[in-house]
Formats: structure tokens, sequence, C-alpha cells
């Protein structure tokens, strides 16, 4: 998956790019082919698993889309954590 | 009646000790500060927050609700329980921009989004005077006595037995622990639930004949229709209209974007900021919800399985028993022990979250906030116990009243469900909107809601509207009340709009701010990324 950015630097993670909009896509599909694969595996019906297993794969696939990404998001995100409190707590105790 | 023998008993008591262990192992976790008592000092790997997501929403009620539609509607009813899809994409959209916020409630990061009067009064609604203390007193009310009336199915025992009993076991560990004790019972009680609910379905699938049985007799019966997840009724008419199931998808995926749209999203709130990274916060929510689309599905089959065991029922309140049924008539002696003992954690992990979330709001956002905003980490602790115990009052007279208010209840869900759908989404994705278009489209919805569900088609100005034709009137109808008010009202303090941009990293249009934004160096940037190489 060539066109898929697997090295993030914080800065870029930082925005809303084409790997998030996949995952808004991939997401709710694998849901709903969960929901669907799961009922209709436990009834032995062939289709279910098909659907089952096409509910993995896209699991897999929006995984290895938005992982990446979210790795950057965190790590820089944890390095901001401590002074992003203190400023919450100074908005909290109506000091600023 | 259910006749237990000693194994059973066994079972029942060994887990209520491991539950109570959770709060005398975690005290001195929990009473460390008031991110420990209520956000497990914001360090869980997700798989924690997820097990908690996952047992929370299987609460007591659950099975019946499910065991309903399932019965009713055969193997469609799974798209009445795939309103827990919100988590699909809010996972990576509002679950990374509300984590990022750290605000410790969904009212507090009102006051963190919008700035002056309008987001003090965002706040103060949300948390007290209007809705989550109340509404987590309503929750527990409402679980508690559905324990309450499964004791005196299995036992005999008066209502308010098993209400009192169970929840009080409950408050042990919650009043000693805060959310430490909750989220490593819920982790206890989603791995015993989730294998039970495994075992007892499969159970009930076999004791039918299995699948090709099932299968056999619904075609027999003329009912295979059951069969299919996809059965709809017409476009706009019957019982299952196509036009309802679009109507569900898109509320339940597009409200994703928005934080608010679901009334799961304030339970949820708490799990997204005790997780240690954004990434954690985002990888709890979706395996949480994951896991509860396929909890669905499991119990579907297994309704269908009791279905085809017993397809002449016709009182709801008696196929809502159904998966209870299939458990305490199918299971061997010894195991229905344990059965029982995992309804327990079911029970337990919903009343846990609720008097913790309910007593954050108490605390964090009213006492915290408005009373005393320079108490100490130890004083705060003391009035998250002391909130815990009210609401854990407050629940058993909710609970004890239920029967007289459960339609009040499912209206005031509903009604918080349609007209502040699309506003709960505006307020993530465009800066131009204000706290007082928020404010205004909840006040809105209180009145058009009245109108339209109750008080027009009882004056028979309009005929009763079936519920997706309310969504969409209520959602269009509110839209003319708070798009002007937001319009006629000044934006946002830039000030605060860049901060809470800064920290965020919203979805969506906010050009304005970002520019702002940019212009007081606030963003860093990679030249190469800006010049869009990627």
């Amino acid at each position: 998956m060539g066109w898929i950015q697997t090295k993030w630097t914080a800065e870029q993670a930082d925005d809303w790019t084409k790997e998030d909009y996949l995952s808004f896509i991939l997401s709710p599909l694998v849901y709903f082919l969960l929901a669907l694969g799961v009922a209709l595996s436990l009834l032995l019906l062939w289709y279910g698993w098909v659907i089952l297993g096409a509910s993995i794969i896209l699991l897999v696939v929006m995984i290895k889309i938005i992982d990446p990404k979210l790795k950057a998001v965190s790590r820089d995100y944890e390095a901001k954590q401590k002074k992003y409190l203190e400023e919450l707590e100074k908005i909290e105790r109506w000091e600023e | 009646m259910v006749n237990f023998a000693f194994l059973d008993w066994f079972w029942l008591v060994v887990f209520i000790l491991l539950m109570i262990m959770c709060g005398v192992l975690f005290y001195r976790l929990g009473k460390r500060s008031m991110a420990d008592f209520f956000l497990a000092g914001r360090g869980l790997p997700w798989w924690l927050p997820a097990a908690s997501v996952y047992a929370t929403h299987s609460a007591t009620d659950t099975p019946m609700w499910i065991s309903g539609v399932i019965y009713k509607y055969g193997l469609r009813g799974i798209w009445y329980t795939f309103f827990s899809a919100w988590c699909a994409i809010s996972a990576f959209a509002s679950t990374r921009i509300f984590r990022r916020s750290l605000a410790y409630t969904q009212a507090e990061w009102q006051t963190l989004r919008f700035s002056g009067l309008g987001a003090e009064l965002l706040r103060g609604w949300i948390a007290g005077w209007g809705w989550q203390v109340f509404m987590n007193m309503f929750v527990l009310g409402w679980v508690g006595i559905a324990m309450g009336k499964l004791c005196h199915y299995l036992f005999g025992w008066p209502d308010w037995v098993g209400l009192i009993v169970f929840s009080s076991i409950c408050a042990i560990y919650v009043l000693t622990a805060g959310y430490w004790g909750v989220i490593m019972a819920d982790f206890q009680q989603g791995v015993i639930a989730f294998s039970v609910i495994v075992i007892v379905s499969i159970w009930g699938i076999v004791a039918a004949g299995g699948p090709q049985q099932i299968i056999s007799k619904l075609d027999s019966l003329g009912q295979s229709w059951r069969l299919n997840p996809f059965a709809f009724t017409g476009l706009t008419s019957g019982e299952f209209p196509l036009v309802w199931f679009l109507t569900m998808l898109v509320i339940a995926v597009i409200g994703g974007f928005g934080m608010g749209t679901a009334i799961d999203w304030y339970p949820e709130a708490q799990r997204i900021q005790s997780a240690k990274t954004v990434r954690d916060a985002s990888y709890s929510i979706w395996a949480g919800s994951a896991l509860i689309v396929v909890r669905n599905s499991l119990w579907a089959v297994a309704i269908l399985a009791f279905f085809s065991l017993y397809p002449t029922i016709k009182s709801t309140a008696d196929y809502e028993m159904a998966w209870y049924r299939l458990g305490f008539e199918f299971l061997p002696v010894g195991l229905v022990g344990f059965f029982f003992a995992a309804v327990v954690a079911i029970h337990l992990s919903t009343i846990s979250t609720h008097l913790n979330l309910g007593a954050s709001y108490a605390t964090r956002d009213l006492y915290h906030h408005y009373f005393k905003p320079q108490a100490s980490e130890r004083e705060l602790v003391w009035v998250g116990r002391i909130s815990t115990l009210i609401l854990l009052l407050g629940s058993f007279v909710y609970g004890l009243m239920m029967q007289e208010i459960t339609q009040w209840l499912i209206f005031a869900l509903w009604i918080m469900a349609a007209g502040i759908w699309l506003p709960s989404i505006l307020q993530v994705v465009w800066w131009r909107f204000n706290s007082w278009g928020y404010l205004s489209s909840w006040i809105a919805n209180l009145g058009l809601s009245w109108l339209i569900v109750w008080i027009l088609p009882e004056f028979k100005i309009i005929p009763p509207l079936p519920d997706y034709l309310q969504f969409w009137i209520m959602m269009v109808l509110g839209g003319l009340i708070y798009i002007p008010i937001t319009f006629l009202t000044p934006p946002e303090d830039m000030d605060r709009l860049v901060k809470y941009y800064a920290m965020s990293r919203p979805l969506g249009w906010w050009k304005p701010v970002r520019q702002e934004a940019e212009r007081r160096g606030l963003l860093r940037y990679d030249e190469q990324f800006k010049e869009g190489s990627i």
C-alpha cells in the first residue's frame, strides 16, 4: 500500500488526511460486516463466513492505514500533555 | 423460580468477593487525587477502557430488550441494536479531538470549546441542573429495578431486594477506589460476561437442535423471513421500512463526528480521558463497541433458537425473558450459578460506571467549578465519595417509582437524541457555531419534541408519526431556530477558539481559527508538508 503514508512527523500527523478519511469509511463498514458475519456464521450459512472473513480483512487494512498516524499523534501529544493539564487547571480554577 | 445447588451459590459468593477486593486493592490509588478517583490517573492501556465500554453497555435489561426485538422482528432486529456503531467513526474523529482537550467530562469540554456566559450555562445544564447527574441517577434506577425484577422471577424476592442489595454491593468498591475500582471490576466482569454470553447462546442453539434444525423449523413454520436481516416491509410502510433503516444508519454512523449525539457518549467520554494516549483512547472505544456488535449478533441467533423452540409466545414481557430462559432452563446444575454470577457481573458493571460518572459531574463540574475552585485533591475525592452515595440513594427512589416513569424516561432519551443530534456535530466541526446556538438547540428540542411527539397528535392536528419521521422533522425545525440564533449572536472569543484549536486540532470548517493560530505561531509545520507533497 504505497499510496498510504506510514512514516509521520508529529506536525504532519496533526492534520486530517486521506488516512483518516479512509478509516471513517472502513470502520463502520467493518462493524456492519461484523454484525452480519457473526450472526450468519453462527447459523452455518456459507455467505456468513465470507462476510465475517471480509470484515476481518478490512479490519487489518484499517489498522495498517491508521495506526502509524495514531502513534505519531500520541507521541507528540504526550510531550505536550503536562503543559495542557496545567492550562486546564488554570481554567478550572478561574485563574486565567 | 430457580433452585440453586451449593455450587451455584459458591460461584455467586466468589464473584462478589472478587468485586469487593477491587475496592480494597485499589483503595490507595483511588484516593490519590481527583484524576485518580475519576480517570484512573489518565494512564490506562486501551484494553482496560475497552473492556469497560463493553461491560458498561451490557446491562441487566439489555438481553431483555434485544430478546424483544429479535423475537418480534427476526434477524433484521440486529439493526435496532446497531446504534452502538456511532463509535465506528467517533473512535477516529471525535474521540481523538476530545482526548486532546483533556476535559474531565463533556460538560467541562463545553467551557474549553466555548467561552463566556453561554459556555457556563451549557456546562451547568449538561452537568447538573438539567442532565448528567440526574440522568445517571435515572439509569441507575432503571437498571437497578430490572435486576430487582429478575431476582423476583428467579427467587421470588420482592423487587426492592434485588435493586438495593446488588447496587449496594457495587457501591462498596466504587466508594473506596473510585474509577480504579470501576475499571478493574469492569475488566473481570467483561471477561466473565462475554464468556457466559458465548456459552449460553451456543448452548441455546444446540438445545434447539443446531443451526440446520433452527432453519428447517423456521421454514416449516412459514417464518423463514426471520433469517433475512434485510427483510424490509416497504420503502416507508410496514413495521420495518427501508427509510427507518437508512435513518438509523445515518444517526449511528454520522453521529460519530459529534460529541453527545448518543446518550452513550457520556460514559465513553470518561473512558476516553482515562486512556494513556490518544491511540489508546481510539482503540478502546473502537474495540469495546466491536465487542458489543459481536455480542448482539450472538444474542440474535440464540433468540432465533428460542423462537424455534417457543414460537407462539404473544406477551412481550414473556418473550423478553428469552435469553435468560435459555440460561436458566437449559444449563446444568452448577453452571446456573455461574450464569447468575455473570448476570450480576453485567449488572454491577453498569451500576458502577453510572455511580462514578454521575459523581464526576457533581464533583468536577458543580462543586469544583462553581462552589470551591481552590478545593484540595483530598477534599475533592471526599466530595466524589459523598456524591456517589447520594446518587446511590437517589437511584433507589427512582428505581422504586420506575413503573410509572419508564414511558417518560424513554421520551427523555428520545428527545435527547433527536433535536440536538446535528448541533452536537456542529459544535465539533464548525468554528462559527457558538454556545448560544447550541444552548438554543437544547431549548428548541425540548419544546419541539413535546409538540411533535405528544401535543399535536393528541389534538389531532397531525397524525402520530413514525419515529424516523419525528427525527427528520425535529432536525429541520430545530435548525430553523438555532442556525439564525448562531448568526445573530457574535462568534466565540477568538482567543478561546485559537487555544482550543491548538490543543484539540478539530476536524471540519476551522479555517479562520487555523489562520489566526498560524499567525500567532501556535502551530508548527514541516515545510515539505506545507507544500502539499503528501
